[in-house]
């Protein structure tokens, strides 16, 4: 194993430290409970949103923490759920008059942490909110899930719930809001290979020399099959229509169209994939009004792309083009 | 009515530790009969950690003492029962906040939050031959006989229920949690998570004489 690491037991936390230098001014970190936070935040003047997985699927979703994104955030170890107090300081940290919102990805780890740190903050007499995004297509149920799984389509909740919040909608619209994100929001994933978290040292599974997983988790989860390597067009071809089917998206429909790397895809075969992903869209009637081409949801260092199509409505399509700042989108 | 404190709590979480610790092969030898054959390991790890960090608990109300002790069990047991047993002492220290003391009566209302805290973490129902089905007559006897018995005569009644329930169930089909991936063959073989109640209680009885 090769990799920028010091103490592997010490990755997330460095992680952390790197991104709040990197931001002066704008993050706060509680390296007890290993929260991230808005240094800005006025918890009263909003609704705040919160998240916390697994880390290594970065930018998802600390560098998400940002105005008009997320509040905080309280991430795990590499590929590991946030433990329950982590998330429970994290709820009470951000508890407003209006309550507080988390949004996280259907898996088992994460959602028992944040179900039971929502029982004990409402014991406290904390408002809590909560969204599960469950967008991955590919299977139904997995080594981490009962049904499916929430990959890139994350994002999209975030962004959307950041905006509204910021606009001054409720505890209540903003869980209505979440899951309408959810119930339009389609994703499917490759992997061209593996990874390696830096405190296992060695891969998460083997892929050959010559093969691909199609329909891969962020964890590396076994997705639909094994298949030989093949073009870039015949490869967003079998995960677009995967993805287009299940909503089912049809002819006139406006979507946001997301080519996310999973972490080690160049960014110009990206854009090879969006070409080939946004003809598609075309080709079947859809129309692109908003479009994200790089990475948003990842799996370490694995070589792989997923696609996410969003339905949009006049609503979503307003709070999509909403204003943001987040750590990683300085310019 | 005999209360009980924040020291008396402590006793009966570290027996319930101690009691996963020395059962550790006993638990997972009747895992093995019809499940993963981790369970003993899975729980024996846990409460291991939670004597690791006994000094460390913030002791400032029952409440706070049991969430914290609820976030290390989620953290440290292995497998689905973590988040289980985790949840079963949450409900319990929700249930006791702001109370300096507790009678029994508060501990069936804790135990009843804790079995129902269970079943909507878990999804297991009353007759799936889980834990849930011994902790239920448990709960039972707490709730009868409260105000009529004092506890060391309340835990003697429910450790006979328990280990009754261990016997009562041993020849049902489970349908949660880790026997029922074995079907009809977890038909004769008694639920570890329902064994280790009934010898959870058997060992709380020398903690009640104390």
């Amino acid at each position: 194993m090769k990799k920028f690491v010091n103490d592997p037991a010490n990755f997330v936390p460095e992680m952390m430290e790197g991104l709040i230098m990197a931001n002066p001014g704008k993050l706060k970190y509680v390296k007890e409970y290993n929260i991230i936070y808005r240094a800005d935040l006025n918890p009263n003047d909003k609704v705040p949103i919160v998240q916390g997985s697994g880390s290594g699927h970065e930018p998802a979703h600390i560098m998400a923490v940002g105005k008009g994104m997320l509040d905080a955030a309280a991430p795990g170890n590499v590929f590991a759920a946030p433990p329950v107090d982590y998330a429970f300081e994290c709820l009470k940290l951000m508890n407003s008059e209006k309550g507080v919102l988390y949004i996280v990805n259907n898996y088992q780890g994460d959602k028992m942490a944040w179900e039971m740190a929502k029982e004990m903050a409402e014991a406290e007499g904390i408002k809590v909110g909560a969204v599960v995004i469950d967008d991955d297509v590919a299977v139904e149920n997995s080594t981490h899930t009962f049904g499916r799984r929430g990959v890139a389509g994350n994002f999209f909740a975030i962004k959307a719930c950041g905006a509204a919040s910021g606009n001054g909608a409720s505890l209540e619209e903003l869980v209505a809001l979440g899951n309408k994100v959810n119930d339009n929001v389609r994703s499917m994933g490759v992997a061209l290979s593996s990874c390696t978290p830096p405190a296992k040292g060695e891969p998460i599974f083997e892929l050959g020399e010559d093969e691909i997983e199609v329909g891969v988790g962020i964890h590396g989860e076994p997705g639909r099959r094994r298949d030989k390597i093949k073009s870039a067009d015949a490869i967003v071809e079998e995960i677009f229509d995967a993805v287009y089917k299940d909503l089912p998206f049809q002819s006139g429909d406006r979507v946001a169209l997301m080519i996310n790397g999973l972490g080690g895809t160049p960014i110009s075969e990206l854009y090879v994939l969006y070409r080939k992903a946004a003809q598609l869209c075309e080709g079947n009637g859809l129309k692109v009004v908003r479009n994200y081409v790089g990475e948003y949801c990842t799996s370490l260092e694995m070589a792989g792309v997923s696609l996410t199509l969003l339905k949009l409505d006049n609503e979503l399509e307003e709070l999509l083009a909403a204003p943001a700042e987040c750590a990683i989108r300085v310019f | 009515m005999k209360t009980f404190d924040l020291h008396d709590v402590e006793a009966v979480v570290k027996s319930i530790a101690n009691t996963a610790i020395a059962n550790e092969k006993y638990f997972s030898d009747l895992d093995a009969a019809a499940g993963d054959a981790d369970f003993g390991v899975s729980l024996a790890t846990g409460f291991k950690v939670v004597l690791d960090k006994w000094e460390e608990y913030d002791r400032s109300s029952i409440n706070a003492f049991l969430l914290k002790v609820s976030m290390v069990i989620t953290g440290n047991v292995g497998g689905s029962s973590g988040p289980l047993w985790g949840t079963a002492f949450m409900r319990a220290g929700i249930k006791a906040k702001g109370k300096e003391e507790i009678s029994l009566l508060d501990v069936a209302s804790m135990m009843r939050s804790a079995i129902e805290g269970i079943m909507a973490r878990g999804g297991a129902k009353v007759g799936d031959k889980t834990l849930i089905d011994g902790l239920i007559p448990v709960a039972e006897v707490f709730e009868q006989h409260a105000q009529d018995k004092d506890h060391t005569g309340v835990i003697a009644m429910a450790t006979k229920a328990a280990e009754d329930a261990v016997e009562t169930t041993k020849d049902w089909v489970a349908k949660r949690g880790r026997q029922s991936f074995t079907g009809e063959r977890s038909a004769g073989t008694p639920d570890p998570g329902i064994v280790a109640i009934a010898t959870i209680m058997k060992n709380l009885e020398t903690v009640g004489q104390e």
